[in-house]
């Protein structure tokens, strides 16, 4: 569980919008998962299982949080970039961060679960708990809304 | 022949296989407009993966980590959760609750018992024992070589230190003489970059200063504490 939790954060950031509010997320899912851990079955994925922990507690409370902080710019992850790319990197922060909070949460979970967590759709389907069509094509819309968002600050 | 988005898409996933995958490669060959779209759900991954990347990379915080780390002392409500509990802790590594927040995650020792009759080599050198003598657990720098791990006060009530790095660790107490050897191990190796978890054989040197110690590992301020009074 320990290997995973760089990864648990990463997917938290992603779909919290934050790093601060996925670290809360975080720990919900940590404590849900440890509280319910007689429930997890021997010989199936444990990843899997904590990302569906995390998405359904995300679901069920995250979303008035991410809209909270929707302006935050992670001031952290400037600041360590340094000297002359500190700008570059902030701008770049709130483009993608703001990309991802228009995307509505079926999409976006999609978009983090495969392509940044590297998932395969039947994989990421089984995560959120919807058939592999339907994955696919939130997916889809949710990359395509991305590409307009983004498209022209490459 | 026509060629769906999501089929572009789940091309540049890599997840269309056999005749699909031929027949959508056939296609994004003969059309540079279609693998302009490839390239672009590829460049769109890459800069999500980019993006994402650093909160992968960045040290997990205390928090959560301690939370997998030390044994939680929850009420018990009913039945199925005492049974939920006594699970979790069966999983917990029996030298947890020493270590606590303390386990940065960054020590990788291998337990070698002290040699018998090996007179000399049984105390810590003049510079180990000045990073002994002087160094904090709560106000070392992450790159610290050796770091100290953790300080307790063993049974006989000495003051004993877990320390690690790239020369070596183990288990310090300090007596009358200096800092007596107790145990020691092969120190952490690439402990800077990497995130690391502590492998089976640091459980050893854990559970063996766990067994030495009389309660948990000093806080910060029982530490500033006893380096004050010279460990004594």
């Amino acid at each position: 569980m320990l290997d995973l939790l760089p990864r648990l954060r990463r997917f938290a950031a992603g779909l919290a919008g934050n790093p601060a509010d996925g670290d809360d997320l975080c720990q919900m899912s940590l404590e849900r998962a440890l509280a319910n851990r007689s429930r997890w079955q021997e010989g199936t994925r444990l990843d899997s299982w904590m990302y569906r922990i995390m998405r359904n507690i995300w679901i069920d409370e995250g979303r008035a949080g991410s809209r909270r902080r929707q302006t935050f710019v992670d001031e952290e992850a400037g600041a360590r970039q340094g000297g002359d790319g500190a700008q570059e990197a902030a701008v770049e922060l709130s483009y993608v961060d703001r990309a991802m909070q228009k995307l509505p949460p079926d999409q976006r979970e999609a978009v983090l679960l495969v392509m940044v967590e590297g998932y395969a759709y039947k994989e990421a389907a089984e995560i959120v708990g919807c058939p592999v069509g339907t994955l696919n094509s939130r997916l889809v819309r949710g990359r395509d809304a991305l590409m307009a968002m983004l498209g022209e600050t490459q | 022949m026509t060629v769906t988005r999501a089929e572009l898409a789940a091309f540049a996933d890599g997840e269309l296989t056999g005749e699909r995958a031929a027949r959508v490669a056939a296609a994004v060959a003969a059309d540079p407009a279609l693998a302009g779209e490839i390239e672009a759900h590829r460049a769109l991954r890459a800069r999500l993966a980019d993006h994402y990347a650093p909160v992968a990379a960045a040290p997990v915080p205390d928090r959560l980590a301690a939370l997998l780390t030390q044994p939680r002392e929850a009420e018990v409500v009913d039945f199925a959760e005492a049974k939920e509990r006594r699970e979790t802790r069966r999983t917990i590594p029996r030298w947890g609750w020493i270590v606590g927040p303390a386990l940065a995650a960054s020590l990788a020792l291998v337990l070698l018992l002290p040699g018998s009759g090996d007179d000399g080599a049984g105390y810590a050198d003049p510079q180990l024992a000045a990073v002994l003598d002087s160094r904090l657990v709560a106000e070392q720098v992450p790159g610290a070589d050796p770091r100290v791990l953790l300080s307790f006060r063993a049974q006989g009530g000495e003051f004993c230190r877990v320390f690690s790095g790239e020369g070596g660790g183990g288990i310090a107490c300090r007596d009358g003489d200096g800092w007596r050897l107790e145990a020691l191990g092969e120190g952490s190796a690439g402990a800077s970059t990497d995130y690391r978890m502590a492998g089976a054989s640091d459980a050893d040197l854990l559970a063996r200063a766990q067994e030495m110690a009389q309660g948990p590992a000093l806080d910060a301020e029982a530490e500033a504490e006893a380096k004050a009074n010279g460990w004594r």
